[in-house]
């Protein structure tokens, strides 16, 4: 009996105001996709991360003309080094060997390279991939080395635009979700005048506080939902028809969000527009209208 | 039943305080008027027994309960004990009259099965038995204030709190009412109704508490409008 009063309330209160409810809805969703993205962004990253960093490496490039003894000296060096992990040795032809076949779509570049001119190094992996301040200064003074190279940077730039696109996705997200916010209030606001009449009699006859409230609380909860819904949708369609469809080619940087990742939002953007919705509904009617 | 004890109360940005140092007992089954002039403080004593408002200073006893120090969670149960009507009915403009009384159980918890037993049972009570599908604007002053009075009697409450329940009605109109609250006092419920219609005090010779600046300068078991 009291639920149903209490949902015949909501529809009603939803439908009086559904101009102000549309609003309300569209602005959630806005801020929830823009949430979500930016958490599928950071997931996406670490996971990346974690698969590329594993496998970068510090490149030692060696002079032209390095000697025997500098090499092996090196070479014994780097072994025995409690820093290093492994080292492989890349002479001139299996660098050049290599650059071919990276390179085998461009046979203009392959055949405009001298084979000598790629240096040979040593490709060195460190046991803490954070460790190449250490293993440059030790090695930068050497005769016969020309270059240490932290391929960890160059990843960084690219860890770096991600993390841009994620940060503007979630500043949207926040300033989106202070407009949900203030709309939420003035939705209550709105709805605790067109009803005070209702409020001021079940405050005379002693209706509890939670019956007066919920609502109210209630029709900013399902807004949040209705907004959770649309921003889950908004990702999934930008996942299949974007991200896999036009952008496809961009997969090969960019490996694909998994579907699970993107079906995982669906419950969490959920919980987070009801609960805000539901805690600023409730400040509002608390502190606010004092309904 | 009902017990001020040496209450003040002055409302903030007031300069001086609208009830000084009352003390006033009602028992169980009393009839209390409570007359004096405007801005005497009559409604404030209303507020503080609906614990609208808290007193500066004092003590207040409503149902044994000490109301001052009512937690707040608690003051909407307590009401349930107190039935209210105003000077302008308070009814809900788009319910019939049998929708603004059961409105008051519903929104307590009580089954419709309930308002169907006992909401025509009040309306009845009230003199308006054939009306119960009015809208309050198909309805007289009067008619409207006998919904308002059986709507805050529904519940069976202890007491009936009434601020100037006919102060809208003409002459003829407010002796019904009048007769409809001493009939729901004879039931037993205490009723404390605040008044400036010296005919019905006159008339019904009950006890008066007269006041003054927030002050009680009077209180007479038969007493007259004076
Ligand atoms: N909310 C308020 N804030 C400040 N002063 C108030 C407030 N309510 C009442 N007062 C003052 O308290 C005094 C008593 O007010 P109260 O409403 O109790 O008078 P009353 O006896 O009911 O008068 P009336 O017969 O005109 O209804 C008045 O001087 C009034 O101005
Ligand atoms: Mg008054």
């Amino acid at each position: 009996m009291r639920a149903k009063y209490v949902l015949s309330e909501v529809v009603t209160g939803l439908w009086r105001n559904v101009t102000m409810t549309i609003a309300m809805m569209i602005t959630m969703a806005v801020s929830l996709t823009m949430l979500g993205a930016s958490m599928l962004v950071y997931k996406q990253v670490d996971r990346m991360q974690s698969f590329f960093y594993g496998k970068v490496e510090v490149s030692i490039f060696l002079k032209t003309d390095v000697t025997e003894a500098q090499r092996t000296s090196l070479q014994s060096d780097l072994k025995g080094d409690p820093l290093v992990q492994n080292v492989i040795y890349e002479s001139r032809d299996t660098a050049w060997q290599r650059f071919k076949t990276q390179f085998k779509d461009a046979p203009d570049l392959v055949n405009a390279t001298k084979p000598d001119s790629l240096p040979e190094s040593f490709r060195v992996k460190l046991k803490n991939p954070e460790k190449f301040q250490a293993i440059y200064n030790k090695y930068n003074n050497r005769d016969g080395i020309s270059e240490i190279v932290d391929q960890r940077k160059l990843l960084a730039k690219i860890f770096g635009i991600f993390n841009s696109m994620q940060n503007v996705a979630l500043i949207v997200s926040i300033i989106q979700g202070v407009a949900a916010l203030l709309l939420v209030a003035n939705m209550i606001q709105i709805a605790a005048y067109s009803k005070r009449r209702e409020v001021a009699v079940m405050k005379l006859v002693g209706a509890s506080n939670w019956f007066i409230q919920a609502p109210f609380v209630l029709e900013a909860v399902f807004a949040g939902l209705v907004g959770a819904v649309l921003a889950f949708a908004a990702l999934f369609v930008a996942k299949t028809f974007f991200l896999e469809g036009a952008l496809k080619s961009l997969q090969t940087v960019f490996p694909p969000i998994p579907t699970g990742d993107v079906l995982l939002m669906l419950p969490i953007l959920a919980g987070i527009g009801a609960a805000v919705n539901a805690i600023a509904g409730w400040i509002t009617l608390r502190f606010y209208v004092r309904v | 039943m009902i017990q001020l004890e040496q209450v003040t109360k002055t409302y903030p940005k007031a300069s001086r305080p609208s009830l000084d140092d009352v003390s006033v007992s009602i028992d169980k089954g009393d009839f209390v008027f409570f007359i004096g002039p405007s801005g005497s403080g009559k409604s404030t004593i209303i507020k503080l027994l609906l614990h609208e408002i808290t007193p500066n200073s004092g003590k207040v006893y409503v149902n044994e309960r000490d109301v001052t120090t009512m937690r707040s969670w608690k003051i909407p149960t307590f009401r349930r004990s107190i039935g209210c009507v105003f000077q302008d009915f308070r009814l809900l403009p788009n319910r019939t009259a049998y929708e603004n009384v059961a409105f008051a159980l519903e929104v307590i918890g009580k089954s419709k099965g309930v308002a169907r037993r006992v909401v025509p049972e009040v309306l009845e009570l009230v003199g308006l038995g054939g009306k119960e599908h009015r809208y309050p604007h198909e309805l007289s002053g009067g008619e409207q204030q006998r919904v308002a009075v059986a709507r805050a009697f529904v519940n069976r409450p202890l007491i009936l709190l009434a601020d100037e329940p006919t102060g809208n009605l003409d002459p003829d109109t407010s002796i019904e009412i009048m007769r409809l609250l001493d009939r729901i006092n004879r039931t037993g419920t205490t009723v404390v109704m605040v008044t400036h219609d010296s005919n019905i005090v006159n008339q019904m010779r009950r006890r008066v508490v007269e006041i003054e600046s927030g002050r009680i300068v009077r209180d007479q078991p038969r007493g007259v409008y004076g």
